[in-house]
């Protein structure tokens, strides 16, 4: 079986754990260390998803604390196709969305696209992992690479529709 | 046979690779569990999506993004802002809402 994306998280050291972060804009930066420490993405490369997130609002925060932080596929500054991990044990605040609603994140899955197959790939699995309540909470518990696994492990992806 | 059959569907988000790719996966669960077999499912980013919005049939998008589709809307496109971009349920009621179901 080829490897789910939380595996090639653990494996390629694309993970962060943080008790807290400044700010939402601090977090993205954070959220991307481990993709630009390896390589995947430029230092600055989190300063363009800040600016997005500036001009169209928070809409990359999902349901259940879930931020997907990205820019565009093929974006300057995406060397390699990759997904980078954080917990963040306290909430992390987006501002509010249009309806008012308070957009508060705890898991961050920062995108880097360079190869469309492979993004294509990694993000049919995200949302999986975004629709699986049980595997959020666990991985919002998560303090080590070890527990993402054994959070998959408990929780696999199920089918919600 | 669907009265979405043979549509043509377009799906934006603002960088066009992130949430624009997961609600065309919604999108596609959708429509198989309808049964619909749809001319084309096309997704991009909003400025590529803004001018070709009037070629489309049915454009999704996020619910802040969906006013920016006003246009589109007027020459008879059918625009649809969803709150969660991963919902299948609610995509579906939204299309129900908008009568593009039988």
């Amino acid at each position: 079986m080829a490897e789910t994306i939380l595996q090639k998280i653990v494996e390629r050291g694309h993970y962060k754990f943080v008790d807290r972060v400044d700010s939402w804009q601090d977090g993205v930066r954070l959220s991307c260390e481990s993709l630009a420490e390896t390589g995947y993405v430029s230092p600055d490369y989190y300063k363009q998803i800040v600016d997005c997130i500036e001009k169209y609002g928070p809409y990359v925060v999902f349901d259940h604390y879930v931020a997907m932080p990205h820019s565009q596929e093929g974006a300057e500054g995406a060397n390699q196709t990759a997904v980078g991990f954080m917990r963040v044990k306290e909430d992390v605040d987006f501002g509010k969305d249009e309806d008012g609603e308070q957009k508060i994140a705890r898991l961050f899955f920062t995108l880097a696209a360079k190869d469309p197959n492979e993004h294509l790939d990694n993000m049919q699995q995200l949302m999986a992992i975004f629709t699986n309540e049980p595997l959020l909470d666990a991985l919002m518990a998560a303090e080590t690479p070890e527990d993402i696994l054994k959070a998959e492990a408990d929780f696999p992806p199920e089918e919600d529709y | 046979m669907s009265k979405l059959d043979n549509k043509k569907f377009m799906v934006c988000c603002a960088n066009g690779a992130g949430s624009s790719l997961m609600m065309k996966m919604t999108l596609q669960k959708v429509l198989t569990k309808l049964g619909v077999k749809p001319a084309s499912l096309h997704h991009c980013s909003l400025s590529e999506g803004k001018s070709a919005a009037p070629n489309y049939d049915v454009v999704l998008c996020a619910r802040n993004f969906a006013n920016m589709f006003a246009d589109a809307e007027k020459k008879g496109t059918t625009v649809l802002g969803l709150k969660n971009i991963m919902s299948a349920p609610e995509m579906e009621q939204a299309m129900k809402d908008a009568g593009l179901l039988d």
